[in-house]
């Protein structure tokens, strides 16, 4: 073994001890790494193929079903358009898809650091816990985000290239033109990332409070089902407006003849309040736990 | 930075875990270039200190100071110039121990990643630095975390228990690196339930118990206050040795439970005392020491009653700084 | 360690229920799902539909207005005052053919809480699920079962 030369130096008189800060902390350099971690990790890579795969899959099944999911809207036209594929995997991933996809990053990312000991190896790195629990919560929205692109984009892609691109059918009864269709359902996709991130922070909540993974990525999941099966038992509609499930049926106004825009601001605004409360809650969680594992 | 700040200061420090006291009003102070040691046994406080002072956990009571800075107003960069770790070092296991330690060195900054292959190469990992973190020993870990830790180029190491799990060869190898470490200028706080391992590198030594310290100043200090060392000894004829015993004032020799007898006595006294047995026509037929000095008086510290009272003072202040190394 | 105790989750879980409590109460009346809403939207869905099966049939040239589609509806179930989601809407909706005539027939609704519903007619008036049309393709019949949104804000 021989002694670097950085460490080997003369013994350095008190009075010029350089106190040179070693690291500044900067939350794009830990999220740099937290996306780094996500990358090598099997389960991350996993989901985006299935999200990637799926859809088309999905399609050449039901090509080869008579019944169709009418249940679900836009079911009934899935062989008719192919814009009607990602607009019926919409409506069904809201159900517990979404809140899963999410809840694999987002439920795992503070609660593997419990779980691997590892908090006590970046906290005593030069970043505060502010900085980390910023760069673990944009990587988990990054995730999310991702994720949600590539299966919008994917089923869009099974869809017109599966089925075709004949036109489709708004909600009001007319057809709507082709050319303008694939804007819609990409719009009508990315009108679920708010909840979506609403979800993200739910998980990143219960997994900064619980401290594991399990409870983490299967909480949001339940919260979610527990919230689509208050909305089909017919609860009262000012409590189920204020439920981060309705916000993925915003959606529908878009596909209207004469737009609608009233679901889609308030389910952006009750997105935005869940991500504020379950932040807050998380941070102050983080800020104020003793680390006494690992 | 003013001569004669401490690299760590602490006072009247206190850490409760709900009903238990983990850190008991502890005063402790380590000066720059010295190789200090908490000693103390599994429970006594050791670990929730060091975390306390790395800000994994945060103090009831009392101040740390390390290099002057406190976390409230220094924040993480109280850790400038510090590295260490608490326990066994934890790495990320799916990813390898180089790319763990370039993940530390982006945290650090400042070029620490450009001595991502000297530090492996200190530790003896170079290697064995492309393979996945999960496939490590224990040794190895422990090795991949004093490389993370020099990193950092730190004027401050804080081992927890370094030779914790490691074979001898290990241990041996652990204690020349902190030895040489010291010797290049590096200020080291190690913790140890090891009495042995403390008096061989340490300048200055803390001794807790159950949250509390029992004992604070130079290993040099405590040694002068260690009892007589203790031996086991067999002889042709123990009965003449025992009677021999009590012609020797200095030697405290005693039936020993498990057979022989036992003898307590400085290794001046106990070479007079073997020498008259010679004399006497008794042959020594085994002779070999059962405690150390410093282990037994560090047992007697940290597993007497409190309350019975023990002649060593706890001193609030070392009294032998200016031996210590810088 | 500090996780939440059961102390601390006993406090959460009674802020929660209160909190539901509250909005319960203040929910009260107001309802998202009402009779003008229903009729507002199955009368023009109905009618772009019917103008689209029209043209699947082979008489083209039908409008919306031309169809004039008069919908009344209600909920079957007692004490319902024709609010609130459920399977039991029933909607009589009138309107006038390609021909000139009259036609009426009775749709039954599902609809659900956020304003999406199902509706499915007479197979006598609007004909099977597959349609020939005057190409001869089977196609869906448009207003054999449809779906419909309106606006719940």
């Amino acid at each position: 073994m021989t002694i670097p030369a950085t460490t080997a130096t003369a013994p350095v008189p008190p009075a010029t001890i350089d106190l040179r800060p070693v690291g500044r902390g900067r939350v794009v350099t830990a999220y740099r790494w937290e996306i780094t971690k996500l990358a090598a990790q099997a389960r991350t890579r996993a989901t985006l193929a299935v999200c990637l795969v799926a859809p088309f899959v999905f399609v050449v099944l039901l090509d080869r079903q008579d019944r169709l999911p009418k249940d679900t809207l836009y079911g009934r036209w899935v062989h008719a358009s192919g814009f009607a594929t990602p607009l019926m995997i919409l409506g069904f991933a809201a159900q517990w898809v979404f809140p899963l996809l999410t809840s694999l990053v987002a439920g795992d990312i503070f609660a593997s650091e419990d779980q691997h000991g590892t908090w006590k190896t970046i906290l005593t790195r030069s970043h505060s816990r502010t900085q980390i629990f910023w760069a673990k919560t944009l990587a988990a929205a990054t995730f999310a985000t991702l994720v949600l692109t590539v299966l919008a984009l994917s089923c869009l892609a099974a869809g017109v290239l599966l089925v075709g691109h004949q036109p489709l059918e708004s909600l009001s009864g007319t057809l709507l033109p082709s050319g303008r269709t694939a804007g819609l359902v990409l719009a009508a996709w990315a009108s679920a990332l708010p909840p979506l991130l609403g979800f993200t922070a739910l998980g990143i909540m219960l997994s900064v409070l619980t401290r594991s993974s399990p409870m983490g990525i299967v909480g949001p999941i339940v919260l979610g089902l527990v919230m689509q099966l208050y909305a089909f038992l017919n609860g009262a509609d000012t409590i189920r407006h204020l439920l981060l499930v309705t916000p993925f049926d915003a959606w529908h106004g878009l596909l209207a003849a004469h737009p609608y825009y009233g679901p889609l601001r308030d389910g952006t605004l009750v997105s935005v309040g869940y991500i504020l409360i379950c932040l807050a809650v998380a941070y102050t969680a983080l800020r104020r736990r003793d680390i006494t594992g690992g | 930075m003013a001569v004669g700040v401490p690299a760590v200061e602490a006072s009247g420090l206190v850490k409760r875990f709900g009903g238990l006291i983990a850190v008991d009003h502890v005063d402790l102070r380590v000066d720059v270039g010295e190789v200090y040691g908490i000693l103390g046994p599994n429970g006594a406080g050791k670990t929730t200190f060091l975390r306390m002072l790395f800000g994994l956990i945060r103090p009831d009571a009392g101040t740390l100071r390390v290099f002057g800075r406190t976390w409230g107003d220094a924040g993480p960069s109280m850790l400038d110039g510090v590295a260490g770790f608490i326990e066994s070092p934890r790495f990320y296991p799916y990813l390898s121990g180089r790319r763990n330690l370039d993940l530390l060195a982006g945290l650090d900054g400042g070029g620490a990643d450009s001595r991502i292959d000297e530090v492996l190469d200190v530790v003896d990992l170079a290697g064995r630095a492309g393979d996945k973190v999960g496939g490590y020993s224990f040794g190895m870990r422990q090795r991949l975390g004093v490389a993370a830790s020099l990193l950092r180029d730190p004027q401050l190491l804080v081992l927890d228990e370094p030779a914790n799990g490691l074979d001898p060869a290990g241990i041996r190898d652990m204690r020349a690196l902190v030895t040489r470490l010291a010797a290049g200028g590096l200020t080291v706080l190690l913790s140890s339930h090891n009495m042995d391992e403390v008096e061989e590198i340490c300048d200055n030594v803390t001794i807790m118990r159950t949250g509390r310290v029992v004992y604070h100043g130079s290993i040099n200090q405590l040694r002068a206050q260690a009892p007589d060392p203790s031996h086991r000894l067999v002889t042709s004829d123990d009965a003449q040795a025992l009677r021999l015993g009590a012609d020797h004032p200095a030697v405290s020799v005693s039936a020993h439970p498990d057979g022989g007898l036992a003898l307590r006595a400085q290794p001046a006294d106990a070479d007079a005392y073997i020498l008259a047995l010679g004399q006497a026509g008794v042959a020594v037929r085994a002779l070999h020491l059962e405690v150390a000095p410093l282990e037994s008086l560090f047992f007697m510290l940290t597993e007497s009653d409190p309350a019975a009272g023990f002649d060593v003072p706890a001193q609030t202040q070392p009294d032998t700084l200016t031996g210590a190394t810088s | 360690m500090h996780r939440p105790t059961p102390g601390r989750l006993v406090r959460a879980a009674v802020a929660v229920s209160a909190a539901t409590a509250l909005t319960a109460a203040l929910a009260g009346c107001a309802t998202d799902v009402t009779r003008p809403r229903v009729e507002g939207s199955i009368g023009p869905v109905f009618a772009n539909l019917y103008v689209q099966q029209q043209a699947l049939l082979g008489h083209p040239g039908l409008t919306p207005t031309a169809v004039a589609t008069k919908p009344t509806c209600h909920r079957t179930t007692p004490g319902s005052h024709d609010k609130g989601a459920g399977s039991d809407w029933i909607c009589q909706v009138g309107w006038t053919d390609g021909t000139g005539k009259h036609q009426n027939g009775k749709f039954e609704l599902q609809v659900r809480s956020n304003g999406c519903y199902q509706a499915g007619g007479p197979t006598k008036i609007v004909g099977p699920l597959m349609i020939q049309t005057s190409t001869d393709k089977q196609v869906i019949n448009p207003v054999f079962e449809f779906d419909g949104c309106f606006d719940t804000t």
